[in-house]
């Protein structure tokens, strides 16, 4: 197994040069400019854009640029330098990079910790009224774009007086140390975006759930346990759930990207300091080496998820293995 | 300091204070705008604004940046700014200068006993290595070197003593002093990153990254940095040093504090000022129909209008060198542009997209500069299709196709496309309200949306029929030239006037004789010292544009700002600008 994973890992690297060339071509593809927004401004001469644009680089051809860039990440681990901010992409997307990782393990640990019981629920009480408004619940969220969750939220808070409405903390408490607190003012703005995001997850998950166990609650296996006079509950979480519960961790390995690219709408609209926006700011102003950077890491976390969903498998399910 | 106290020791500390550094400290007082309702506030409190994104860095020129020209407007200041009621030009670090009388040699006394937020002394040779290393360096990404070289040759800045400087131009150039309220940076913090301190040109920008301890960021604004929460929050606190004070002598500024919470989201901002944890919302009319609605349902807070003096009126721009010759022929035709103008519902433009909240455009000049507008407003005509129609008729145009399109003299129908933005809450429906008003007439417009942050190259690259963009007034058109004047670098309707370099003679055979007239008007105003001849040379100026229309103004937006009842002085007439600043007069209630 672990020449396995390490096959994999070696097989990651022409793709991601791949995908990285791909990027680029597509940023470069675009039309217009870094330096438009300095044209916009009649104080800057032809001259000075000029010189930025030597500054920057981008006198160079661009099978040049591309080069220097991959040279740079391979030789000395440097993604290149955001031309907005005139800082390293790396030490930019450091800081953004906590409240990231937070809020969508966050959301994911909560959309699993609802969905899954609830999947379950609804399959195995089919017709139950509850289930029943689980799912009507479900599809209603399902339809719903997240953005749209959070505006409507922050409507209803705005409309009840609240002053949490947007963002992880009131004004004073964003640069006050830890505290309770602050603690519990996190909490109090935390939930909207629990809900205007991981919402959607649970929709999503909930389908899915609820259909693989419609699938295997039929199968020969578990009536067999069934008619070994097993109790229900064994049948179920010890052979019905572990098997239904396969497609889910390939769903999961595939959701590490949204880190970076699944809320920026959300994010902007409820103010959230994650990396979405910055993606979303970078390919507007073709900030050309932070867009690339965020679109290879995306594409990395991509390949690592598929790879830990299928080692993930491996171990919960003894029909796949690996030689 | 105190010229009561008679401990000697304390005048003994104060002799030799005046023999190292001069005289005493002049603090500026601030009075007079008692009919904008200022009044005389009290120390204290917390200010929270918004900035629109992360800054991208806090250094002043080393990215042209809109947030960081808001929190940089609280840290320094310029040699001169501009009175709050008036917009004349006032004393601010150089409490007084002289120019000579051939408008060449500009004289600043600095201001004496004034001291950089870390208490090191401000002087002159502050003023000349902000100029030279970071104004007037070509490689500063936000400098503005262009100013500095007149007719190809450089201006100089020569210190003269520690409390004067000399800035010698190789021709007269009567909008210089109201340029000069560039922001004067700290010699002692910046010196590493400059040519001075042999650095490359080019590093000065990568000087005060957003990463820089807060300690670093020196001014002597009204506030100095405290802290920077990576896209959330940016945090001033109050200068200490800071060298205004207000009418009753108490020290400026007011405010102990001012937070910009970061929110890009024009709703989100709303949210948070409704919410209460914004206390003050600038916007134009057009982003928030139901402020003002909210405030007479008993908002806690006020919104106010104020007419703008800078800021950018939309306006239409047609190809003189479209693609297509027949196209081309049409829109140079100053006829057909004041036939068009007719379809051009003004009225419907202010009243339902900005809300009522805009009024009629000047010509090149805002309405609200007493110093150069003429009044152009008959010349904007009124909004009437049949004479439009007419007019259309009267050139030739006046054949028509089955489907009621106007036919060109070669037989294709008059149709173009009508290049918009469409990322902005203005752009989109002035230009249906175009496209349905001309199709009225027989004019076929397609509509063809793009970024709005694409839209001048777009223009400049000549790729396009019609456009809809906008661009700034500013309180002397000397500072839009680039703009207004034919074959300037901006003057893009026209392109092939334009000359093959920057700052060569443009292609002055090619200009209609009104661009001619105008061109010799620019040229002429830019080396005249004399106000009055100035003045009359661009109100000559205007009216040619008003009745030969290079491009259609269609509105010019106000500048509405919002804010908390818990807060007084507010004025917001200028918008965010150098050299404008009234945030130090703000206190809290």
């Amino acid at each position: 197994m672990l020449t396995y994973a390490l096959r994999r890992v070696l097989g990651m690297i022409p793709t991601l040069l791949l995908i990285s060339a791909v990027c680029f071509v597509v940023i470069n593809l675009q039309p217009g400019s870094f330096l438009d927004q300095y044209l916009e401004d009649p104080r800057v001469t032809k001259e000075t854009v000029a010189a930025i644009t030597k500054q920057l680089g981008l006198d160079q051809p661009a099978w040049v640029q591309y080069l220097t860039w991959i040279k740079g990440i391979v030789l000395h681990g440097d993604f290149g330098f955001s031309f907005a901010n005139g800082r390293p992409v790396s030490s930019l997307i450091w800081e953004r990079l906590g409240w990231t990782v937070f809020l969508a393990v966050l959301t994911l640990i909560v959309s699993w910790v609802i969905a899954i019981p609830l999947g379950i629920y609804t399959a195995i009480n089919r017709y139950g009224p509850a289930s029943t408004f689980a799912n009507f619940l479900g599809y209603v969220s399902l339809a719903t774009p997240d953005f749209l969750v959070a505006l409507l939220l922050i409507a209803l808070v705005l409309h009840f007086g609240g002053t949490n409405v947007g963002g992880l903390f009131s004004p004073k408490f964003i640069d006050a140390p830890w505290s309770p607190a602050r603690v519990l003012d996190l909490l109090n703005h935390l939930w909207i975006p629990m809900i205007a995001i991981g919402l959607e997850g649970v929709a999503g998950l909930m389908r899915q759930m609820r259909a693989s166990t419609l699938d295997v609650i039929n199968q020969d296996y578990v009536r067999t346990a069934r008619s070994k006079g097993l109790d229900e509950r064994t049948v179920l979480w010890r052979h019905a759930v572990r098997n239904a519960i396969n497609p889910l961790i390939s769903l999961a390995g595939l959701s590490l990207p949204s880190l970076i690219s699944g809320t920026i709408i959300a994010s902007i609209v409820l103010n959230l300091p994650t990396i979405g926006p910055f993606l979303y700011d970078s390919l507007l102003n073709k900030d050309q080496y932070v867009a690339m950077t965020l679109l290879l890491l995306s594409a990395a976390l991509l390949l690592l998820g598929n790879l830990l969903a299928d080692l993930a498998l491996a171990w919960s399910d003894p029909r796949v293995r690996f030689e | 300091m105190s010229h009561r106290t008679r401990t000697p020791h304390l005048a003994a500390a104060l002799v030799t204070l005046a023999l190292i550094g001069g005289a005493s400290a002049a603090p500026k007082k601030v009075t007079g705008y008692s009919s904008l309702g200022v009044t005389d506030g009290k120390s204290g409190g917390t200010y929270t604004l918004s900035l629109g994104d992360s800054p991208q860095s806090l250094n002043y020129y080393g990215a042209i940046d809109n947030n960081l020209g808001l929190i940089s407007q609280q840290l320094f200041d310029g040699l001169v700014e501009f009175n709050l009621a008036t917009y004349k030009i006032e004393p601010a670090l150089a409490e007084s200068w002289t120019i000579s009388p051939d408008g060449k040699v500009y004289t600043f006394k600095l201001r004496q006993g004034v001291k950089w937020s870390d208490g090191q002394t401000f002087n002159a040779d502050d003023v000349i290595f902000t100029y030279k290393n970071l104004i007037a360096n070509p490689e500063t990404r936000a400098g503005d070197a262009g100013n500095f070289k007149l007719g190809g040759q450089d201006v100089t800045f020569t210190k003269v003593d520690d409390y004067t400087v000399r800035f010698t131009l190789p021709r007269p150039a009567p909008a210089f002093l109201l340029q000069q309220r560039y922001f004067i940076l700290p010699q002692h913090k910046l010196v590493k990153f400059s040519i001075d301190g042999g650095a490359k040109a080019a590093d000065i920008n990568g000087a005060w990254p957003t990463n820089v301890a807060p300690s670093e960021v020196v001014g002597t604004g009204p506030f100095k940095l405290d802290s920077y929460t990576s896209g959330q929050k940016v945090s001033l606190v109050r200068n200490p040093n800071y060298w205004k004070v207000d009418g009753k002598g108490q020290k400026l500024p007011y405010l102990d504090r001012v937070d910009f919470l970061i929110i890009r989201d024009p709703q989100a901002q709303l949210a948070q000022f409704l919410a209460g944890n914004l206390d003050q919302l600038n916007s134009s009319g057009a982003q928030f129909p139901d402020l003002k609605q909210k405030e007479l349902a008993g908002g806690a807070f006020k919104v106010n209008r104020f007419t703008a003096l800078f800021g950018s009126p939309p306006f239409v721009a047609y190809n003189f060198d479209d693609k297509d010759a027949a196209l081309a022929k049409v829109f140079s035709d100053v006829r057909f542009r004041k036939a068009m103008q007719s379809a051009v519902n003004r009225e419907r433009v202010i009243d339902t997209v900005y809300n009522g909240l805009a009024s009629l455009p000047g010509h090149g000049v805002a309405p609200a500069n007493k110093a150069f507008y003429v009044n152009t407003t008959r010349q904007l005509g009124s909004f009437d299709l049949a004479a439009a129609g007419a007019a259309l008729d009267a050139m030739g145009l006046n054949k028509k196709n089955s489907a009621g399109v106007r036919l060109l003299p070669n037989g294709k129908p008059l149709e173009f496309d009508l290049t918009y933005g469409t990322d902005s809450a203005v752009y989109p429906p002035i230009a249906t309200i175009l496209q349905s008003d001309f199709a009225k007439v027989g004019v076929k417009v397609n509509l063809r949306g793009i970024l709005s942050s694409k839209l001048l190259s777009t223009g400049l690259a000549g790729d396009y029929d019609m456009i809809l963009h906008a661009f700034g007034d500013q309180p002397d058109p000397e500072l839009r030239r680039p703009i207004w004047e034919p074959g300037g670098s901006l003057y893009y309707w026209h392109r092939s006037l334009q000359p093959a370099k920057d700052g060569e003679t443009p292609n002055v055979a090619k200009m209609a004789p009104w661009e001619k007239e105008i061109y010799s008007i620019f040229e002429k105003a830019a080396v005249t010292p004399s106000a009055s001849e100035r003045k009359a040379l661009y109100t000559r100026w205007q009216l040619l544009f008003a009745q030969n229309l290079p491009v259609t103004p269609i509105a010019k937006p106000e500048n509405i700002g919002a804010v908390s009842n818990k807060f007084g002085n507010y004025v917001y007439n200028l918008g965010v600008i150098p050299g404008y600043n009234p945030v130090p007069l703000i206190y809290q209630k």
